[in-house]
């Protein structure tokens, strides 16, 4: 700071305070408020970690996936009560020979808001669970397969909607082999003497 | 107790004031250069010309980035009295309309969605005021920042008795106004073009209806020169 302070004083204290001080100003400037405070967006929607699931060959299991819609908004259901609503949607995309099940959504909560007072919208809001059916195929190799998805929601809050997001959605599935079958043969006596 | 030298020598250096390192005894000739570093003395001109031209940069930078409104990828940042950024977009009816071509008049612009439900309460109200305002020189515009189809839009409108231009927006439309990171959001226009009010979210219908008297009472940006006043808005109601 002495060096400037020495600079300064060699090429004239108040030329140089002057170029300093105009940044200043410009920055002060840029710096003017809008005219509304544009809110935050919306904290995204989140999903807990899903534990290991073991998925027996040719038969399907379900993975439940549990998410969370931050407190102050809701997201519509899977089954909104408009055509023009976006509903909430899990997309999978899974390994080969890992054939997608149903996927089961848990029924909207019936809410009004005061943006639609007398109109109940079909919601999630808080935390709510969507089940994923995964059907591995005889013909996979048993092991750990990791399954990728997004969930695709629109949410709102009292005064105000935001764009639509995606939330990226992985989870383990460990294949293992069927158990073996055992081949019953029909009751027979091995020893029939007739 | 016997020590290595070399902790001798440390805890003895440990306990005296800081000197520098004594040296070698080998002759001067023979040393290596000076390892001293050079002169950095406040008043070395060496470092007066790097100061100078570090604040140099500073102030060259600083003040082309300050003069440069859009240079930055972020949404446009909008303060009031700004002139609202101009745009052409799409209508439901397939004509393009130009924001520009309104002035003189003044605008309500409004970003909405189909699937905004806040949105939908604030329709009928624009429509209501279109209705009122109208013909004292007031234009709703609305903008549909929406993934649904123009048929889907259009049949939304219909439905909503809009009897106000819908236009299909686009989001670089919505940088210009700042990202319209949420919906509903809607700009007041007045007559010379600058916006004087912006409202987010939904609020209520005379909120509104205020903000459309403000836009109302300014005077287009030409007669704004001319002594004579211009036009006299009568009161709503």
């Amino acid at each position: 700071m002495g060096t400037l302070r020495d600079t300064l004083s060699r090429h004239g204290q108040s030329g140089g305070a002057t170029l300093l001080l105009y940044p200043m100003l410009v920055a002060l400037a840029s710096g003017i408020p809008a005219l509304a405070q544009v809110p935050p967006p919306p904290p995204p929607v989140t999903v807990a970690a899903v534990p290991l699931t073991t998925a027996q060959r040719a038969q399907q299991t379900m993975v439940s996936l549990n998410f969370r819609v931050p407190r102050g908004y809701h997201i519509n259901s899977n089954t909104p009560k408009s055509e023009f609503l976006i509903p909430t949607a899990l997309k999978m995309d899974l390994p080969t020979d890992i054939i997608l099940g149903k996927i089961e959504y848990p029924a909207g909560e019936e809410m009004t808001f005061p943006f639609s007072p007398d109109e109940k919208l079909s919601v999630y809001a808080g935390d709510f669970t969507v089940s994923v059916g995964v059907h591995p195929l005889h013909s996979v190799v048993p092991g750990k397969y990791v399954m990728r998805g997004v969930l695709r929601y629109q949410a709102c809050d009292d005064a105000a909607c935001y764009p639509p997001r995606t939330l990226p959605v992985s989870f383990e599935v460990k294949v293992v082999k069927e158990p073996a079958t055992h081949h019953a043969n029909p009751a027979q006596s091995p020893h029939v003497h007739n | 107790m016997e020590t290595s030298p070399g902790t001798v020598q440390n805890s003895q250096d440990a306990g005296e004031s800081p000197r520098p390192p004594e040296p070698s005894r080998t002759s001067p000739e023979t040393l290596s250069p000076d390892p001293k570093p050079p002169n950095l003395s406040p008043r070395s001109p060496l470092v007066l010309v790097v100061v100078a031209f570090v604040v140099a940069l500073m102030l060259y930078f600083g003040y082309h980035q300050a003069r440069r409104p859009g240079a930055s990828a972020a949404p446009a940042r909008l303060t009031q009295l700004s002139l609202a950024p101009d745009f052409s977009l799409e209508s439901l009816d397939g004509k393009t309309m130009r924001l520009s071509d309104l002035r003189g008049k003044a605008v309500l612009l409004n970003f909405w969605a189909t699937w905004c439900g806040p949105c939908k309460i604030e329709m009928p109200w624009f429509v209501e005021l279109q209705t009122q305002y109208g013909s004292q020189g007031l234009q709703i515009v609305g903008v549909a920042m929406d993934d649904a189809s123009k048929e889907d839009i259009g049949k939304f409108a219909k439905d909503m008795g809009v009897n106000y231009p819908i236009l299909i927006g686009k989001e670089s439309v919505g940088d210009q106004y700042g990202g319209v990171p949420a919906l509903p959001e809607s700009f007041l226009i007045g007559r010379d073009g600058k916006i004087v009010d912006k409202i987010i979210g939904l609020r209520g219908k005379a909120e509104i209806e205020d903000a459309v008297k403000k836009a109302l009472n300014t005077h287009p940006a030409s007669s704004q020169a001319s002594a004579a006043r211009p036009e006299i808005v009568p009161a709503p109601r």
